[in-house]
């Protein structure tokens, strides 16, 4: 028996973890733990994404969560292959499923980090702490969401379609971020996106 | 890869017909033993996208009930991206899994593979062995209908399907790669319904990449039983258009007879086609098991099943989730059968709880890559109304890009944990 912990520790400690802290939280009983099944096909199991492109949903703010299925929904943040589980999960009910992943302990995404992209990502992230906060989480009570361990290539895409005005078009509390965005180099986004994601 | 070179072996109870002691050398040396029922039992049968998954789900509702599950493969090969091997874009390694993970949430898995069910005395027979169960999930995949192609059944062992991943893909890439340039590989799609409607197109422009690239003067024809291709029509269409000197589509060209000593087959309108390497995807039915318990319908093919539990129309206590099952309105597909894993699982315990199960609805999503960097993909959400499954939206990515592939690559990541994770 010995071995086999041992094997599954060394070959599977990352899992080991995420598995245990799974069980801790989640649970037949939450009414987002069924609803939430639809999601963790592309979002990873409870929300841990293992994905480079695919947003981190466990221990997200349910608020955010919130406004991004709705948004997906009405087509204000056009994605093909949200668009439609978007309007299921709003169906199903989204305050269940967002205070679900709410309920999950947050996992850092784990897509590996260039430690001097991240270093210049710090220094590129200067307009934005004004708005993001010095360490990244935003501001709840303004509707500013928290960047902090996401995947690199979402972060990086993100600001692609905010820069292309192909996220929430024409709404102007992101213009002013838009502006911002706008002046950022898109060699220079790489390193911005992996800063954020390096943040806990 | 890690190989499993410890053979699995058996004990039985010596008297008889064993309900006593079943026991398969686990990883590590530690050996699985699944005894008599004490307490509540599910048994899984078939560790694939389904079984794994449902597997898993059941413990992590309810760790009190003892989970078996039975896969006679060691090692899990996705069949998701192994197209991507035929080309030469992915190592077969990169698709290959173990069941450590399901291990550490206490699945009992018995590399054997379930030989019959007893509904009536509620046990899977396992040769000359039996396990109980309080609830069974039956997640057996697609066998192939050989004698549907005339000449087919005394050569199956030579003409490659692939459909499954794992050896066969292996040898198909070989083929491939051995063949000279100006070479014809010669592909064939069954009609519907059959494992993954985009894979035979997906896998179309994956080897005509490699031809394109590796082989220029050689080609591929694909003979299409259907009348167009079934899946992302247009996206497919467009991608064709990438390898116009690589890649021959004939839609309504159904295969109905192999000639392995002349290199040739032959279609429904009495075309005549020669190839110098061949990969023959044979119509297909549910899982042999399905077929044997009785669980398939008049067409002795597909499982209906209930579409909030996914119990089976014919035999009670007894669930059928993934490929085998017909009915709903979606795809069989690897998303789909995960999907059904955790809906089935989470039905299951309620019911074993005295319960009534949620009215949880699948979802689905396919990437097929066109290139080795290209991939697109289709979107399907779903309701249950009046205890059926309905679909809300169909979506399709404007046109196949890197970006997709990007996302494709993420998802893969993330199911695979999902399921084995």
């Amino acid at each position: 028996m010995t071995n086999t912990i041992r094997l599954f520790v060394g070959s599977a400690g990352l899992l080991l973890l995420l598995v245990v802290s799974g069980i801790a939280v989640a649970g037949p009983l939450d009414p987002g733990y069924a609803k939430a099944f639809s999601c963790s096909a592309c979002h990873g199991f409870d929300g841990a994404s293992r994905s480079d492109t695919v947003p981190v949903l466990a221990g997200m703010q349910p608020w955010y969560l919130k406004k991004t299925i709705q948004d997906y929904a009405s087509g204000k943040r056009p994605a093909a292959e949200m668009e439609p589980y978007a309007k299921m999960v709003l169906e199903l009910g989204v305050d269940d499923v967002a205070a679900y992943f709410g309920r999950q302990k947050k996992q850092p995404s784990p897509v590996r980090l260039d430690p001097a992209a991240v270093e210049r990502g710090k220094a590129a992230a200067r307009q934005c702490l004004i708005c993001h906060g010095q360490d990244g989480k935003g501001d709840t009570a303004k509707g500013i969401p928290d960047l902090t361990g996401q995947p690199p290539g979402y972060l990086q895409n993100q600001i692609l379609l905010f820069k292309a005005d192909r996220r929430s078009p024409g709404d102007d509390v992101v213009k002013a971020a838009k502006a911002i965005m706008k002046t950022i180099p898109d060699a220079m986004l790489g390193d911005l996106a992996a800063y954020y994601s390096s943040l806990r | 890869m890690r190989t499993l070179s410890r053979r699995q072996f058996l004990r039985t109870s010596g008297t008889g017909l064993g309900l006593g002691l079943l026991t398969a050398g686990g990883l590590a040396g530690c050996a699985t033993t699944v005894g008599p029922k004490t307490g509540r039992r599910v048994v899984v049968i078939g560790g694939g996208w389904g079984g794994a998954t449902a597997a898993k789900y059941v413990r992590l509702a309810d760790p009190s009930i003892e989970v078996v599950l039975l896969e006679p493969n060691r090692q899990f090969v996705s069949c998701p991206f192994s197209n991507l091997v035929l080309s030469g874009v992915r190592s077969i390694e990169s698709i290959t899994m173990d069941y450590s993970g399901l291990r550490g949430h206490g699945v009992k898995i018995l590399h054997q593979e379930a030989t019959a069910i007893e509904p009536d005395k509620k046990r899977v027979r396992v040769g000359d062995d039996a396990i109980e169960y309080d609830r069974l999930i039956v997640s057996p995949g697609v066998d192939f209908q050989w004698e549907q192609v005339e000449g087919l059944p005394a050569a199956k062992d030579t003409v490659l399907h692939a459909w499954k991943a794992g050896p066969q893909t292996v040898a198909l890439a070989r083929q491939l790669q051995s063949m000279p340039d100006g070479g014809v590989v010669v592909m064939s799609v069954p009609l519907m319904a059959y494992r993954c409607p985009p894979g035979p197109y997906e896998r179309a422009c994956q080897i005509a990449w490699y031809l394109k690239t590796s082989k220029p003067r050689s080609k591929l024809l694909v003979l299409d039983a259907n009348k167009n291709i079934v899946s992302k029509t247009g996206l497919f269409q467009a991608a064709f258009k990438n390898y116009p000197n690589n890649l021959e589509y004939r839609p309504a060209s159904r295969v109905e007879k192999i000639d392995t000593s002349r290199r040739e087959v032959t279609t429904e309108i009495g075309d005549k086609v020669k190839y110098d390497v061949i990969n023959l995807i044979p119509p297909q039915r549910a899982g042999a098991i399905a077929v044997q318990a009785d669980l398939v319908g008049a067409d002795k093919r597909w499982c209906e099943v209930n579409h909030v539990t996914y119990e089976s129309v014919k035999q009670k206590g007894i669930h059928v989730i993934g490929d085998a099952t017909i009915g709903l309105p979606v795809p069989k597909s690897g998303t789909v059968a995960n999907s059904m894993g955790k809906i089935c699982a989470s039905a299951v315990v309620h019911l074993l709880n005295g319960k009534e199960p949620p009215q949880m609805p699948p979802v689905n999503v396919c990437y097929s890559w066109v290139s080795d960097k290209e991939a697109m993909a289709v979107i399907n959400s779903y309701r249950i109304a009046q205890g059926k499954v309905v679909m809300i939206e169909q979506k399709l990515t404007p046109g196949a890009s890197v970006a997709f592939a990007q996302n494709a690559e993420g998802w893969a990541r993330s199911i695979w944990s999902d399921i084995l994770g």
